[in-house]
């Protein structure tokens, strides 16, 4: 009998589709508050609780959060990470230099907001008041509140 | 439970590459089993796959894997999330008095075929962290690991020696995917961070792997073997996806899971009945914060324990003496090697790592960004 071989045939086998989401009202009116350098978030009627980007339902109380807040521009850093590597499609390859990735709480939010932050890594500390930065130019983009930088 | 389920055997294979197709792992798994058991296919009445369509890069990626299975023309299903999920699915399967004998089988080909990172980048909300481009398992796991040492007040140290203790224990592990002859703490920490405070050897690395294991009604576990080990709790939570919701110093879905499986198992004093832990601790840090949450280790004293030696495999609670995640990942098949290693424990054939106590084993498994969900089983002899 035949022995088979072990070869394996590499087929590019490509995941490239595009998916059209959509975002919803929610995610929509964060973006437009950007417009206006605003930072909007939602409220929960029955446990008061402010989440930033405003989110359609409260997962506590199972009710959907009907009231939109406008939160200060300034918060504390809550936790944050030096970054010395990029993730690109899976692809783990070393950063050009450090950066920081923070959380940050805005004053007046329940939870926080994941944001870059413009600060040197050895300067950053947990607890430390922050403001937000915008692009001179805002058009409703994700891209409009560039960075959270030292108050 | 009013019926009895026992785990009858298991097969498990990683490494960083298994040079092998995603048929061919399945079989080899799977038939190996039945042979070790000496049954065939025709023995076993439900088949639980596991094993996930984004990485497999088709839908339905078990349609395929049916046959090499031996699942050809059996119920045969499909759990799209970590292995012991799959097992806690089995095992209600035999519970419910359908079936006696199931076989379990998780895989993926993560180490020489895709990133295993990308699981995690499609799992983020697309319409913000994907948008912005920050979160990923990494950072994920690093603001995990900052919060975690700053609210215990433990210093970046404490990585090092739980790494160190996990890849020497996988170093005397032969089934497992990274063996590296020893890694001292100073080895730990002159690997380059990640993002701070994790480092290359804090961090799982990329697997090709699976586990296959078949679980008995009480009345088959007769026939079967002669080491039964039985499930005797599981358990399972699952917490918000938004890390800014989070304590991420804890883990709210892990102590949940567990406080559920002592229940069932009627456990009520874990550091005094557990004998050991397998846990699906992808991180460093996460190793001793999900063995706090699941009250295995007293809170704030995880520090203590590693130095003192407690969580050694000679120790008073050895926690993955198989070398854990740290010594192989691979996607799906991570948390029922988990449980297999726990059950090799508790037949006593743990070989260099054999844990020499008597008592339960507690198996954690996790999906999710920082662990949202646990599942937990408790097995016992």
């Amino acid at each position: 009998m035949e022995e088979i071989k072990d070869t394996f045939l590499h087929p590019a086998v490509p995941l490239d589709f595009q998916n059209n989401y959509r975002v919803g009202a929610y995610m929509q009116r964060y973006l437009d508050g950007f417009k206006e350098k605003k930072i909007l978030g939602a409220k929960c009627s029955q446990c008061g609780r402010v989440v930033v980007p405003p989110r359609k339902y409260c997962g506590d109380c199972n009710l959907v959060m009907e009231e939109f807040v406008e939160l200060p521009q300034e918060g504390t850093l809550e936790n944050f990470t030096v970054g010395h590597v990029v993730l690109e499609k899976g692809q783990l390859n070393r950063a050009e230099a450090p950066y920081v990735i923070g959380m940050v709480k805005l004053d007046g939010a329940s939870n926080a907001l994941l944001a870059r932050l413009q600060v040197a890594p050895a300067d950053a500390r947990t607890g430390m008041k922050v403001k937000a930065v915008w692009q001179d130019q805002v058009e409703g983009e994700y891209s409009d509140l560039d960075c959270f930088e030292p108050a | 439970m009013d019926k009895k389920v026992a785990i009858a055997g298991f097969r498990m294979a990683a490494a960083p590459d298994l040079e092998t197709t995603r048929e061919r792992l399945v079989f080899d798994l799977s038939k190996g089993l039945l042979d070790d058991l000496g049954i065939d296919r025709d023995a076993v009445d439900n088949f639980v796959l596991c094993s996930n369509d984004f990485m497999d890069g088709r839908t339905i990626s078990h349609v395929f894997l049916g046959p090499p299975a031996g699942g050809y023309m059996k119920d045969q299903t499909k759990v799209e999330m970590d292995g012991l999920n799959a097992m806690i699915y089995a095992t209600m399967g035999i519970i419910s008095g359908q079936y006696d004998v199931t076989m379990v089988l998780a895989m993926s080909l993560t180490g020489s075929q895709a990133s295993p990172y990308l699981y995690t980048d499609y799992s983020l909300d697309p319409t913000y962290d994907r948008q912005l481009k920050l979160l990923n398992e990494l950072s994920a796991a690093a603001l995990e690991a900052k919060s975690y040492l700053a609210a215990n007040g433990y210093s970046e140290e404490l990585l090092d020696v739980v790494a160190s203790q996990n890849l020497g224990n996988a170093a005397a592990n032969p089934g497992q995917a990274r063996r590296i002859d020893g890694v001292s703490r100073e080895k730990v920490k002159a690997s380059p961070y990640y993002y701070e405070p994790l480092r290359e050897l804090h961090c799982y690395p990329p697997t090709d792997g699976g586990c296959a294991m078949i679980l008995v009604s009480e009345r088959k576990a007769k026939e079967l073997t002669d080491k039964p080990v039985w499930v005797l709790g599981m358990g399972r939570s699952t917490d918000t996806y938004f890390l800014g919701d989070r304590d991420l110093s804890t883990s709210l879905s892990a102590a949940q899971a567990a406080e559920r499986a002592y229940a069932m198992a009627g456990i009520k004093d874990p550091r005094g009945e557990v004998a050991l832990a397998e846990i699906m601790s992808l991180f460093a840090h996460q190793e001793p914060l999900l063995a706090e949450s699941m009250g295995l280790l007293e809170k704030g004293k995880a520090a203590a324990a590693y130095e003192s030696g407690e969580t050694a495999v000679s120790g008073k609670m050895p926690l993955n003496p198989s070398g854990g995640p740290l010594g192989g990942h691979p996607l799906c098949a991570s948390g029922l090697i988990r449980a297999a290693e726990a059950a090799r424990q508790l037949r006593g054939e743990g070989g260099d790592n054999q844990v020499k106590k008597d008592g339960v084993a507690l198996v954690h498994g996790q999906d999710g960004v920082c662990a949202q969900q646990s599942a937990v089983v408790i097995l016992g002899t």
